[in-house]
């Protein structure tokens, strides 16, 4: 059961394209992360599903419903900026809020004292807004967000424009909230923030869904790995790459294995060492989905053999200009593990044939 | 009843906003002056109490009611909509909260009068009577205003819309030199005339009613049209707020 799915969605306006032909798919439960620049489309997509916003061509489906303003009160919003209503305190605002969503006595009390206190602003509660800190209104926002207890969360870049503890404290109430069990769709185009909270992340880029990575498989220990040695000759290069063609790449005193298996390892390190050569370090890669996301953005399209395993390569973004009908491949539901066992099983058929080429 | 009771809220919550932003206290100097000016220094007649005071809330209806749509066209409104209120009652509840504030500042001033005796023969009959077009044309004139909010109507509806108020007042700016040198034209604009400002027919003679007081004929039926108008614009109002992108200024 998906809380969104959205069809072949384009969304312009006065004849520039900001969405073009988005599909996408978030599964109940978890938290999908839309990644991407500034500006790509990530806040029109929120407002989209918030039902301000009409699609240009496309479907929408949110928590089932295609009528928008059916579900109003089953879907929280943390909006982007800091706009609140300042001339309240944050207990009066949270009070009225939950009016609208008709909440009622002495349910209401609780609800907004509870939710106060989850924020860590229950101290606050009787301050006029104006009073507030940036990051003291974010946390207001996050109240106002549960307040009604969502089905859905949409939460729009939630530690823009806070100091790096105030980013902090909002990375830890979000994954306080995360461990409640929302649904979270998360709009960012911070790689931290997406990589901490996300179980899947889409990489929009170019109106399109680029990527979609299941951040399982890219967390998995030792996914991917890099080796580096004293020296390689251009001998023993060639020895490893036909270990594993796709697999196994060389670069100056380094060794790639993307994707890594138990088995490729071995049989990398072995050769190595039956060449005598000297290992200085192995160490899993530094940060794929940054990797990821920058091959993306710069316009690098990966083929999907390099890329790390639980990544979709949903549509080529690099190709997206010059494509004049806009299409691209539906979406699909997340095939991370499934490209990591069909790599797996190559791998070991590979090792397991007697008169295989890396024999 | 729910709708009622979230509106009931949204009310309560924009009328506290309102007085907390401080605006309401330009409404009052406005009224107190008016006071000063018009109906302190003398006594007069009801026509007189209710032509001044009644021109006093049309132009008190246009400030209010600009400035509670302003306060409604932010950014900060998303997180209201988002909730069941709804795109209709939020409209809906802007518009009581501005009507509730001029109609408050009506009564301060019909108050005032009757304290001190400042107009002769006005008793509670002739008070109600002249009272009830005189709020329904401050009414009236919000459900328009509203109507040709920027968050409502796109610019080419609002510009469309002013023209045809424009059309339907030109009679009072087009003088007789004026028309005869546009010839056939001027036959043409007539008949446009007449036609577009047939709606407004029941503000000018509410006006005029409330003045006079004068219900006999068809009098009784100029509250009606009041109401039937204001309720159509209204509805407008709502349709075309509930069907249009929503893009809050400064968003």
């Amino acid at each position: 059961m998906y809380a969104i799915e959205i069809e072949n969605l384009s969304k312009s306006f006065d004849g520039l394209v900001v969405l073009r032909g988005l599909d996408l798919r978030a599964p109940e439960g978890q938290v999908y992360g839309i990644l991407g620049p500034n500006g790509v489309g990530k806040s029109t997509l929120i407002h989209l599903l918030l039902g301000f916003l009409k699609p240009t061509t496309g479907m929408l489906r949110v928590l089932g419903e295609r009528d928008l303003e059916s579900i109003r009160g089953r879907v929280g919003y943390l909006p982007e900026r800091l706009r609140y209503h300042l001339r309240y305190t944050g207990r009066e605002y949270l009070r009225y809020l939950g009016r609208f969503n008709d909440m009622r006595e002495p349910d209401l009390s609780a609800r907004v004292n509870a939710e106060l206190h989850t924020v860590g602003l229950i101290d606050a509660a009787d301050r006029l807004l104006s009073t507030y800190s940036k990051g003291m209104l974010q946390r207001l926002g996050v109240a106002q967000a549960l307040l009604n207890d969502p089905e859905l969360l949409l939460i729009d870049e939630p530690t823009s424009g806070l100091d790096p503890a105030g980013q902090r404290a909002m990375l830890d109430l979000l994954a306080e909230v995360r461990r409640r069990g929302h649904t979270i769709f998360l709009a960012t185009h911070l790689l931290d923030e997406a990589e901490q909270l996300c179980d899947t992340i889409g990489i929009l880029f170019d109106g399109k869904l680029a990527r979609e990575v299941d951040m399982r498989a890219l967390r998995a220990p030792g996914s991917d790995v890099t080796i580096s040695v004293a020296s390689l000759t251009p001998e023993l290069v060639l020895r490893l790459q036909r270990l594993a063609p796709a697999a196994v790449r060389c670069h100056g005193h380094e060794i790639s294995l993307r994707p890594n298996t138990p088995a490729l390892q071995a049989r990398v390190l072995r050769t190595l060492l039956d060449a005598d050569v000297s290992i200085v370090a192995l160490q899993p890669r530094s940060n794929p989905l940054e990797e990821l996301y920058l091959g993306v953005v710069r316009g690098v399209s990966g083929e999907p053999s390099s890329e790390p395993p639980g990544v979709e390569t949903v549509g080529d973004a690099s190709a997206a200009p010059s494509d004049p009908s806009g299409a691209v491949q539906p979406a699909r539901p997340s095939t991370g593990d499934t490209l990591l066992r069909e790599l797996l099983g190559r791998e070991n058929e590979r090792w397991r044939k007697p008169d295989g080429d890396d024999r | 009843m729910n709708t009622l009771r979230r509106m009931l809220s949204f009310v309560i919550f924009t009328l506290t906003e309102y007085a907390r932003s401080g605006r309401i206290l330009i409404e009052l100097l406005a009224s107190v002056v008016f006071f000063y000016l018009f109906l302190w220094r003398w006594t007069a007649q009801p026509d007189y109490f209710f032509s001044t005071v009644g021109l006093f809330a049309l132009g008190l209806t246009f400030s209010t009611i600009s400035a509670m749509q302003s306060l409604g066209d932010r950014p900060l409104g998303y997180l209201i909509l988002v909730r069941r209120i709804g795109r209709g009652m939020y409209l809906l509840g802007l518009y009581l909260a501005a009507l509730l504030i001029v109609l408050a500042l009506y009564l301060l001033i019909s108050l005032g009068t009757v304290l001190l005796h400042r107009i002769t023969d006005l008793d509670a009959r002739t008070w109600l009577l002249g009272t009830i077009p005189l709020l329904l044309n401050v009414a009236l004139l919000g459900a328009l205003l509203t109507l040709l909010a920027p968050m409502v109507l796109v610019a080419g509806w609002r510009l469309a819309i002013l023209a045809l108020v424009a059309i339907a007042f030109s009679g009072n700016l087009l003088g007789g030199l004026v028309m005869q040198r546009l010839g056939p034209l001027a036959t043409a604009l007539e008949v446009l005339r007449t036609i577009f400002s047939t709606p407004l027919l029941p503000a000018f003679t509410g006006f005029a009613l409330s003045v006079s007081q004068d219900y006999s004929g068809i009098g009784f039926a100029i509250p009606l049209a009041q109401l039937s108008l204001t309720l159509s614009l209204l509805a407008l109002a709502v349709y075309a707020f509930t069907r249009r992108e929503l893009i809050f200024s400064g968003s």
